[in-house]
């Protein structure tokens, strides 16, 4: 490793336990507001709602510069040997997608997402997002030696912390044909609205 | 349409999420016993503990669960008039059930500091026997020093110091080092139990690791009943002590012989084996003849009776508190504090299918995880609780790699960490499976992982295609 990015290294990665505060909090507050929005109309849900891209823009800046700083903890082989760590690589990667994918839903289609059914659609996300980055924050905690009872509510689930998360072939390839069949669906359902 | 579609949607994303959550871990972790590879069913189990001692003394009594006792160990079965072994270690739990179980307890006095925080595992070096990597026999036979020199034919249990680089099995150190190590007490005193080869004869195995794994000086519990040249047994069951030449295959198959019955071979009871007799098939003699052993070997013996009883083994184990042999056992004494380690053999596994503890700190009569208590007479009376000691699985994990790059944790065993500040046992033994599946797991986690995100992008891309129809 070059001596430059060593001491770059060193300087940053002690900041991941600070950056991770960032989007855990605004991405709990964030699920608070969506709650608010998707039960209620109200002008106060609706002013809450006006704010919800700019600070989702703030927490996936910051989520990402998490993200990255987290990498540089451990040797990149260590992360990749080690399950709880890849478990946290997961969750923090599955937290950002849903996320982004928030964002970019409320962003393109403004305040429509609070029509109809929709509605349930962005408290669903909201609602998977903010489970990942608990689960995500649980297992930094862990990594950190400071465990949480997390894990146990996990293991009853069905999902022991310590074993690396993973999904045999078959679901693969069954997530495989998911992400072919929904682009389409999508696809179809806008050309034969009604 | 829109509606109905922005449903089907939600319900393949939503199956999909769910299949996934409950599929978790699935489809890589199986038996292949090719590999070396075979997963306990049971990852962790209990052991009880307690200690005492006396002014020569000092006695360690086990207690642990077994569905069933092993007594049967290593036999020759006269089949189709050929000699047949039954009963050599292999990978997980041996097939006709004929493999004997086991206690053993490495012992430390503080000279192997690294033993005291991470037991074991630092006597787990590269290439060890049953690893899926392990190095071939003929290359650990030819090896000037563990081969010729030393006679071993495997890569057993070996200390860090004792190889020049701890990533190469081959790199021990010179004897003059060797030497010094030894003299300065670098080894780990083993006291090991069989319930075979010692426990018939009311004797334990009192071994080492140092370079290797030795047994100490003098002679041990057991030899071996096989002549190479005539591919036939050295001895049989003497008829006039006996009144048998052999057993019954039957009897072993079925487990009819119990504690009381004759299921081993005593040197006392044997005679010279005569291949003239009318050999029948299923006929069936020990592979290894029980002595009481001589000299330093021979330091440990089971105290009353060792027994198994409804559902769980009960062994007692003493020995001197100084055998006097200081570059072979760790002598013992009164407020003196030690670090000890335990491993069981159950369920008819050999080798490395074992449960093992992390290092477990032992004190006489001073404050300690397991604290030994003095006693004045010969027999202890038991009356203190008993310490109880998680055991787990340790899987393929060795010391090599435990210090390397590839281990989140190499740096705080380079500060001195203990293990068991950071992990569990439970925990361990997962790891310890996890890394016999190192690759394919790394594999299969990275496709999830990015699965994943592919999926929930899917999901935006049909989603905003939905909503913005609608929009419109």
């Amino acid at each position: 490793m070059p001596p430059y990015y060593e001491i770059f290294v060193r300087l940053v990665a002690p900041y991941h336990a600070v950056l991770v505060h960032f989007p855990v909090a605004i991405w709990t507050t964030v699920a608070l507001l969506v709650f608010f929005r998707a039960v209620s109309d109200s002008p106060l849900a609706r002013a809450g709602d006006r704010i919800l891209v700019p600070i989702l823009i703030l927490s996936v800046v910051c989520a990402v510069a998490a993200y990255l700083s987290g990498f540089m903890i451990f040797p990149l082989e260590a992360a990749g040997t080690s399950p709880l760590i890849r478990n946290h690589i997961v969750t923090a990667s599955w937290s950002l997608a849903y996320w982004m994918a928030f964002l970019v839903t409320r962003w393109i289609n403004g305040e429509t997402v609070w029509q109809g059914p929709k509605r349930w659609v962005m408290l669903g996300l909201a609602l998977l997002g903010t489970i990942q980055i608990a689960i995500t924050g649980a297992l930094g905690g862990h990594i950190a030696g400071t465990p949480t009872s997390m894990s146990q509510v996990l293991q009853w689930l069905g999902w022991d912390v310590y074993h690396t998360f993973f999904v045999p072939d078959i679901i693969l390839w069954l997530m495989a044909g998911a992400i072919i069949a929904l682009p389409v669906l999508g696809w179809w359902g806008r050309r034969h609205p009604g | 349409m829109t509606r109905r579609i922005l449903m089907i949607s939600n319900i393949i994303f939503v199956v999909v999420l769910i299949a996934a959550w409950f599929t978790n871990g699935m489809g890589i972790i199986r038996n292949d016993v090719a590999r070396n590879i075979y997963i306990p069913d049971e990852l962790i189990m209990p052991l009880q503990v307690k200690a005492a001692y006396n002014d020569g003394e000092i006695f360690f009594r086990y207690r642990w669960p077994a569905q069933k006792p092993h007594i049967y160990h290593d036999m020759l079965k006269y089949e189709n008039g050929k000699w047949v072994r039954y009963g050599a270690s292999v990978a997980g739990p041996q097939p006709q059930g004929i493999y004997e179980d086991r206690v053993a307890m490495l012992v430390d006095d503080g000279s192997v500091p690294e033993f005291g925080r991470y037991g074991g595992y630092i006597t787990v070096g590269d290439r060890m026997r049953f690893f899926t990597s392990e190095a071939p026999t003929e290359e650990v036979s030819a090896h000037p020093y563990l081969g010729a020199k030393k006679g071993q034919a495997e890569v057993g249990k070996h200390l860090p110091a004792t190889r020049r680089d701890i990533n190469d099995w081959s790199s021990v150190v010179s004897e003059e080092e060797l030497s010094r190590l030894r003299a300065a007490g670098y080894f780990l005193d083993l006291w090991h139990w069989r319930a075979h080869r010692s426990n018939p004869i009311g004797k334990s195995d009192d071994q080492f690791v140092a370079e290797a794994r030795y047994g100490d000086s003098g002679k041990g519990p057991f030899f071996t009943n096989w002549s190479a040249q005539t591919k036939q047994p050295l001895l049989m069951f003497d008829p006039q002590k006996t009144g048998r030449y052999a057993l019954k295959w039957s009897d072993l198959a079925e487990t009819k012989l119990g504690f009381d019955d004759l299921y081993f071979l005593r040197e006392d009871q044997a005679a010279p084996f005569d291949p003239n007799l009318q050999w029948k098939e299923g006929d069936t003699i020990p592979r290894r003849v029980l002595r009481m052993g001589e000299g330093s070997r021979a330091d440990i013996s089971v105290a009353g009776k060792a027994e198994w009883r409804e559902g769980f083994w009960d062994v007692t184990l003493v020995r001197a508190m100084d055998t006097g042999r200081p570059l072979e056992d760790k002598a013992m004494v009164d407020k003196g504090f030690y670090t000890v380690a335990f491993s069981v053999h159950r369920a008819a596994s050999g080798s490395r299918w074992h449960y093992v503890s992390l290092p477990v700190s032992l004190g006489l009569d001073r404050e300690a995880e397991i604290i030994a208590v003095p006693i004045d007479g010969q027999e202890p009376r038991w009356e203190q609780p008993w310490s109880d000691v998680t055991l787990f699985y340790p899987g393929q994990v060795s010391w090599p790699s435990l210090i390397s790059s590839r281990h989140a944790g190499a740096s705080f065993i380079k500060e001195g960490v203990p293990a068991r500040f950071r992990h569990s046992e439970r925990q361990l033994a997962r790891y310890g499976v996890e890394a016999e599946f190192a690759d394919e797991i790394r594999r299969q986690w990275l496709l999830t992982m990015i699965g994943g995100i592919l999926f929930i992008a899917a999901y935006t891309v049909a989603m905003n295609l939905l909503f913005w129809r609608k929009r419109i």
